[in-house]
């Protein structure tokens, strides 16, 4: 595959999105399962599909926005999404899974209004619903890349306070940490995250890669480092395996991603049981 | 008289049109262990919610260190073991040391990472709850015991000069339980912290504070130790409305 990755440039394009996305994807995912919050990633994702067609409703109206990618559009939606959110789990003390329900039928809605008001677009809708990595074009990877960067940087700098905020909020609060802040701009991160691995795994599986390694990780991890380096393992294996699975056998890398990553829940659940019998349940003991 | 460390003065406080709290006078001077008793639903929670900030009363006064509330900003001198530490989600993946890390979070500031005199104030805290043996497992697969000591350790590790604890030993065994109070008695002791304890272990905590309030939405006693015992059963009758068996532990 290395010759194949140097010779062809959608090639090259397809392993940089896929390894950048298969570093920030699950870290980010981490810290919303840890929160409980992972069902989050799948409500974004479903209003990105309306950010997306809205775009490509917008570049077929106007000629205006021909130059508007529609994943730029996507992320305006899902970013205005996700503040939303917390201001939704608000509304309702002991029912904050709502806000996920709300979002994410609003979104889907949304999005098939946008489509069917278009009359069929001239690009692929499912290359965004099912992902395509092979086909992420170059202002396409331009926009990963500077996700995955200010996704980095949001994360090392804000590592602790995070940490603190996810393993008991109240305490982290009353020595000082600036919840609201951290929250707004994990969020924000988490909004651009999604709609950037929208190209390497589709909207209906971002969700996947963003839950799958880490729930992987955390049937072994010892401490938090140990879960966020093995779900980026997790995940880099995934999406090399989807990358090599699109190009060789032309399989859909979406479909082959969120399927490497449940053979390798499988498989870590499985030797964890067979190396410690008894203790495939994890808790308090 | 040393520094005061809590004033509280004329505190009221309702919720949902329910008086929760009414005229509550509290103070904890530098080098005080003080005991907050009271029956369940008391307002003992509140109280210190209120003297955390993290709720405002309908009326009254709240200074920490002399500086009032509102403009109070010193957290680290401030070490607090909430009631909520016994339900943590114990699948969530860290080890102790990473938790009690987290401890000086507050006090380093945005932007600063751990630095390895940091790290050596991580493990001295653990040391000094006597879970060196531990520090790198992960906290879930503790003991309820070993569990609240390290967040006693998490507590401890940016150096307070006031400890708050609200009900550290609910679900903890007996034998954990006196070890806690050992530890607590030892940072009263030979450190001069202050503390409040928020608790209902009435019999165990006369022998190691020297202060006690009694409330049930207002203070039935407020004052030293001495001068509680001998008249404990009279103040708790009067608190909680009847008499209170109170459970003395073999020292």
């Amino acid at each position: 595959m290395i010759e194949m990755i140097l010779h062809y440039g959608f090639m090259q394009r397809a392993l940089a999105a896929g390894v950048i996305i298969g570093v920030v994807s699950p870290i980010v995912g981490l810290f919303l399962v840890v929160r409980r919050l992972s069902l989050i990633a799948d409500a974004l994702a479903h209003v990105t599909l309306s950010g997306v067609a809205a775009g490509l409703l917008l570049q077929k109206q106007f000629p205006a926005f021909q130059a508007l990618n529609p994943m730029v559009s996507g992320m305006v939606f899902s970013l205005t999404a996700s503040v939303f959110v917390e201001r939704l789990r608000r509304l309702y003390r002991s029912y904050q899974e709502l806000a996920i329900p709300v979002i994410l039928s609003g979104g889907i809605g949304l999005g098939v209004v946008l489509i069917s008001a278009a009359d069929g677009f001239n690009v692929d809708v499912a290359g965004y619903l099912f992902g395509s990595i092979l086909a992420v074009g170059e202002s396409e990877l331009w926009v990963i890349i500077g996700t995955g960067v200010l996704a980095g940087l949001v994360i090392c700098f804000f590592y602790k306070e995070l940490f603190a905020l996810s393993f008991d909020e109240e305490s982290a609060v009353l020595s000082g940490i600036p919840r609201r802040l951290v929250h707004l701009l994990f969020s924000l991160v988490v909004a651009l995250v999604i709609t950037a691995s929208i190209r390497v795994v589709g909207i209906l599986l971002v969700s996947g890669l963003i839950t799958l390694p880490v729930a992987a990780s955390l049937q072994i991890a010892t401490s938090f480092r140990q879960a966020l380096w093995l779900s980026v393992l997790f995940a880099q294996i995934s999406v090399l395996s989807g990358l090599a699975a699109a190009f060789y056998f032309d399989w859909a890398s979406g479909g082959t991603i969120v399927l490497v990553s449940v053979l390798i829940l499988l498989a870590v659940a499985g030797g964890k049981r067979l190396i410690r019998p008894g203790s495939g349940k994890t808790g308090a003991a | 008289m040393g520094e005061t460390v809590l004033k509280m003065e004329g505190i009221d406080f309702s919720f949902d049109h329910q008086t929760v709290l009414e005229g509550v006078d509290l103070e904890i001077q530098k080098g005080d262990f003080l005991a907050l008793v009271g029956p369940n639903g008391s307002g003992k929670s509140t109280l210190l919610k209120l003297a955390l900030g993290a709720l405002k009363p309908d009326r009254g006064k709240v200074s920490l260190f002399g500086v009032p509330l509102r403009r109070f900003r010193d957290w680290s001198r401030i070490g607090y073991v909430s009631q909520k530490a016994n339900s943590f989600n114990r699948d969530f993946p860290a080890t102790v040391r990473e938790v009690v890390a987290s401890g000086l979070y507050g006090k380093l500031g945005l932007f600063r990472r751990m630095k390895k005199e940091d790290w050596k104030r991580v493990e001295e805290a653990i040391k000094q709850v006597g879970l060196e043996s531990l520090s790198r497992r992960n906290i879930g697969k503790l003991s309820g015991g070993q569990q609240q000591r390290a967040f006693i350790a998490r507590a401890l590790v940016s150096d307070p000069e006031f400890l708050i604890l609200d009900e550290p030993t609910v679900g903890v065994d007996t034998r954990s339980v006196d070890e806690f109070y050992r530890l607590l008695a030892h940072l009263h002791r030979k450190k001069g912290m202050s503390l409040l304890l928020v608790t209902h272990d009435i019999g165990v905590v006369t022998t190691y504070v020297n202060r006690i309030a009694c409330l049930n939405r207002r203070l039935f006693f407020h004052g030293d130790t001495d001068e509680f015992v001998g008249r404990e059963k009279e103040v708790f009758t009067a608190a909680y409305g009847h008499p209170v068996q109170v459970v003395e532990h073999a020292h």
